[in-house]
């Protein structure tokens, strides 16, 4: 076979004959290919739908002889009748004009073209084509000469960078291709694209998530939208996802909903998590109360160092904030603060009342978001603690926060959103 | 501990839902009216008089059908129109269906800006001072505010069209004229007034609306569970720009029409654009109608020339996938804004470089868009159709009977008045 590579659109149409013994009999015209295996990295075309007088049918590849370039000659004549729509993919019909998440380039992007290629003997989708030559080349520029039509700019993204939209499996495989590829986006880049898709897209691609990496992307959505998507995506699930939620935010998101869904919401969730979560919501939005979260580190005085640098490797993977840690009594008043460099620097056998700094900067749960936001500045903090009168801790406002909190929406659009710091660090790579 | 509760209870939730949703249909609606729109109604009432005011009727109906299902994909798919085009029909037609009507979008944004020359030089302020101060007010507001702000603006806009119904009511029609006029079909045989019929139709039903509000609906984030509440802002926004239409005929069919019937003597006054039933109206019905008629024309033409090149980027984009949105920074959204500012460009050049047969411009914009709605009507009728798209909310057997009526009458009338225009050009007259 000569045939290297090329793409759908050139080969669609072409004719199809079949090479036998006694010559050639032309069958018809290539009208689609055929994926069964969608989720292989470079899935394997399977067959090709060659549409005759008589109706469609299906060749298998391997009686493919070649593709050359008026013709496509096969060893058989193909008889079988094309599988149904929702029982394999094909690329035309399902691929060609339709969007897709290019998890290199980060954002959503419609095929137009699509590149296969012949390795080890069968024919794999190996690229698609989502720059403007293939655009052109689908409205028959590639008739240009060659030197014109070769400097219109190309853009190709590698298959395995594609993560599709609509689940491509068959309807019995339950596994998806964005399941694998979406977790490697960054949550705020995932939440760009996922606005950028209709409404059903969207929820499919949240349902298509694990709740953690679904967690956070819905914190960087817009209200509205995540609105929308906490009712796609049902309540069991939407409940779910929210207990994976930064506190704050899934306060933010359950304030927003009619009183009856997040009683339904609450119901769903572990109870601890519930009642957290229910005293959050009953805080005004731009007050340090509604501001705070219930996720941080604390730590009783009597501890030693080493004990609690043990404690912070067991708990971290769970806990968003650990650069401060609070030391708290019996009774959960707030008693001290350490940051984790103090930490670091004190010796394993230390206690943790004789290193930490006793006179702590505080708001309490009525301080406005500007107010919150001085204090931090002021003070060169990374978060703040609330306590309410008694001077018990209840959360922490944390430093990105207090700054989405008090930006103007002018200014905020000026800005690329704004995504954790500690989010960054935690995934090494990213700008 | 004190807590104060931010929930909202009660009815204002449903108050809010309604505000939330309102928007794109009234806005789409009154951005109809354009300056085209203005010179085609005060053409059609100072010729024909208050008898051509129940062609409004049909032309209400067919606008409603035609808008409500533009919302409906919008809500139900998520999708614009050229995206869905563009997964259902493929590329090709979509490329085809694109050139005409960008092509169509820039000449009919010229001829906006050339309304705004008009109105301004009522005012005596230069066309080469108020539509390059436009061009960039335009591009800034889009640019620079946010989708609410943005939005904001275009409905007190909408809101400006009252001027019309102020100005018809300052001419002092004859009510029982009007009425008689308005609910008692009357035909007339000269071709003339066939001609004057279709060019309501032409002006009123266009591509560019069905595509801009589609992209509005999406952008705005409504779902199928608000749809019931948006569809009642699509309906009334088409009643309320007829409305203004109304009053615009009322204008000149109480004033211009009227007067060229008292003196058959004299030459009848001619409405050629929509600024001279501006100034036709200061001898007849006073300066104050005048002024209000000009700023109306003004108001219109800065309103469209946002909303045209508007909905030019958003098909550019849809179709090719390229990040679209007023919500965008402009290097998020480069191909989005370069198509925005493109076509604000050109239409400004259009109308300020000499030489150029501005009324020529015109007229090969009417006829693209001519030819392009039927097929746009049919594609969309297609796609509103496909239960895999629409699932439940396909069409209805009654709403398709309707829908088809509409689209045969609408697209055989505008074709009719394409072939009218081109076959002069072919015909050696002898």
């Amino acid at each position: 076979m000569g045939f290297h590579e090329g793409f759908l659109s050139e080969i669609v149409g072409k004719t199809a004959v079949v090479v036998g013994p006694s010559g050639q009999i032309t069958i018809g015209r290539v009208t689609d290919f055929v994926v069964t295996q969608p989720h292989d990295t470079f899935p394997k075309i399977d067959s090709l739908i060659i549409k005759a007088r008589s109706g469609h049918y299906l060749a298998p590849s391997d009686t493919l002889v070649d593709i050359e370039p008026n013709r496509v000659s096969l060893s058989a004549a193909p008889t079988e009748a094309p599988p149904p729509e929702d029982q394999a993919l094909y690329l035309v019909e399902d691929l060609l004009d339709k969007q897709i998440v290019d998890v290199e380039g980060r954002k959503l992007v419609r095929i137009n073209d699509i590149e296969i290629a012949r390795t080890g003997g069968t024919l794999r989708v190996v690229a698609a084509d989502i720059g403007l030559s293939g655009l052109l080349r689908r409205l028959g520029a590639n008739r240009l000469p060659a030197p014109v039509f070769d400097r219109i700019p190309r853009r190709m993204i590698s298959w395995n960078d594609v993560a599709p939209i609509d689940d491509l499996s068959p309807s019995d495989v339950r596994l998806s291709v964005s399941q694998r590829q979406l977790p490697r986006l960054h949550p705020s880049d995932l939440a760009e694209i996922i606005s950028d898709l209709s409404t059903n897209d969207a929820a499919r691609v949240i349902t298509h998530l694990d709740d953690e990496t679904a967690a956070d992307a819905l914190e960087h959505l817009e209200p509205d939208m995540q609105k929308t998507i906490i009712e796609e995506v049902g309540t069991e699930r939407a409940a779910d996802i929210i207990e994976e939620m930064d506190s704050d935010d899934a306060a933010d998101l359950l304030s927003d909903l009619p009183e009856e869904q997040q009683k339904e919401l609450l119901s769903a969730m572990e109870p601890e998590r519930a009642v957290e979560l229910r005293e959050l919501t009953e805080y005004e939005e731009d007050t340090a109360g509604g501001l705070m979260t219930t996720d941080y580190m604390w730590i009783y005085p009597h501890r030693t160092v080493a004990a609690t640098i043990d404690k912070i490797r067991e708990l971290a993977p769970e806990t968003e904030f650990i650069y401060y840690l609070y030391v708290l009594d019996q009774s959960e008043k707030l008693l001290g603060v350490l940051s984790l460099r103090n930490l670091l620097l004190g010796k394993p056998t230390d206690t943790i009342h004789n290193i930490m700094e006793r006179d702590v900067v505080h708001v309490d749960t009525e301080t406005s978001a500007q107010d919150v936001a001085g204090t931090i500045a002021r003070y060169d903090l990374l978060a703040c603690p609330v306590v309410d009168e008694k001077g018990m801790m209840l959360g922490i406002v944390t430093v990105d926060d207090a700054i989405d909190a008090i930006l103007p929406e002018r200014v905020k659009r000026q800005l690329p959103r704004f995504t954790r710091k500690h989010k960054h660090q935690e995934r090494a790579g990213v700008a | 501990m004190a807590v104060s509760l931010t929930r909202r209870r009660g009815f204002l939730p449903a108050l809010l839902g309604l505000l939330a949703i309102v928007g794109p249909g009234i806005i789409t609606a009154s951005a109809d009216n354009d300056v085209g729109g203005i010179a085609t109604y005060s053409q059609a009432g100072a010729q024909y008089g208050y008898k051509i005011l129940w062609v409004l009727i049909p032309i209400t109906i067919a606008l409603v059908v035609v808008q409500e299902m533009a919302a409906r994909m919008g809500a139900v798919t998520g999708k614009g129109l050229s995206g869905l085009i563009r997964e259902n029909f493929g590329v090709r037609w979509t490329a085809i269906l694109g050139l005409a009507f960008v092509s169509s979008n820039v000449f009919t944004t010229a001829a906006e800006f050339a309304g705004v020359a008009a109105a301004a030089e009522i005012f005596h302020v230069s066309r080469f001072l108020a539509v390059p101060i436009v061009g960039l007010l335009v591009f800034f507001l889009i640019l620079r505010a946010n989708r609410k702000i943005t939005e904001r603006v275009f409905l007190v806009s909408s809101a400006l069209y009252f001027s019309y119904v102020i100005s018809g009511l300052k001419s002092q029609p004859h009510w029982p004229d009007v009425w008689r006029g308005f609910f008692v079909p009357s035909f007339q045989t000269d071709s003339g007034y066939l001609w004057m019929v279709i060019a309501l139709v032409g002006t009123t039903i266009s591509p560019w609306m069905c595509f801009y509000l589609q992209a509005a609906i999406v952008e705005k984030g409504v779902r199928v569970r608000d749809y019931a509440l948006s569809r009642i802002d699509v309906v009334f926004g088409c009643f309320v720009t007829d409305f203004m239409s109304f009053f615009m005929i009322l204008c000149t069919a109480a004033t211009i029409f009227v007067f060229n019937a008292s003196h058959p003597h004299l030459a009848p006054i001619a409405i050629n654009q929509a600024s001279d039933a501006a100034i036709a109206l200061k001898p007849l019905a006073g300066e104050f109608a005048e002024v209000l008629f000009a700023l109306g024309i003004l108001n219109a033409g800065i309103f469209t020339a946002s909303i045209l090149p508007l909905s030019t980027a958003y098909y550019i984009c849809e179709a090719g996938g390229f990040e679209a949105g007023v919500d965008n920074r402009f290097r998020d959204a480069p191909v989005f804004f370069t198509a925005y500012a493109t076509v604000i460009a050109i239409g400004v050049g259009l109308v300020l470089l000499p030489g150029v047969p501005l009324l020529s411009v015109i007229l090969i914009s009417q006829i693209v868009s001519g030819i392009l709605l039927p097929f746009l009507l049919v594609f969309m009728l297609i796609m509103v159709n496909k239960r895999s798209l629409m699932g439940e909310h396909v069409n209805s057997l009654a709403f398709n009977i309707i829908a088809w009526a509409t689209a045969i009458i609408v697209g055989a009338l505008t074709l009719l008045s394409v072939y009218e225009t081109i076959a002069p050009l072919f015909i050696k007259s002898g």
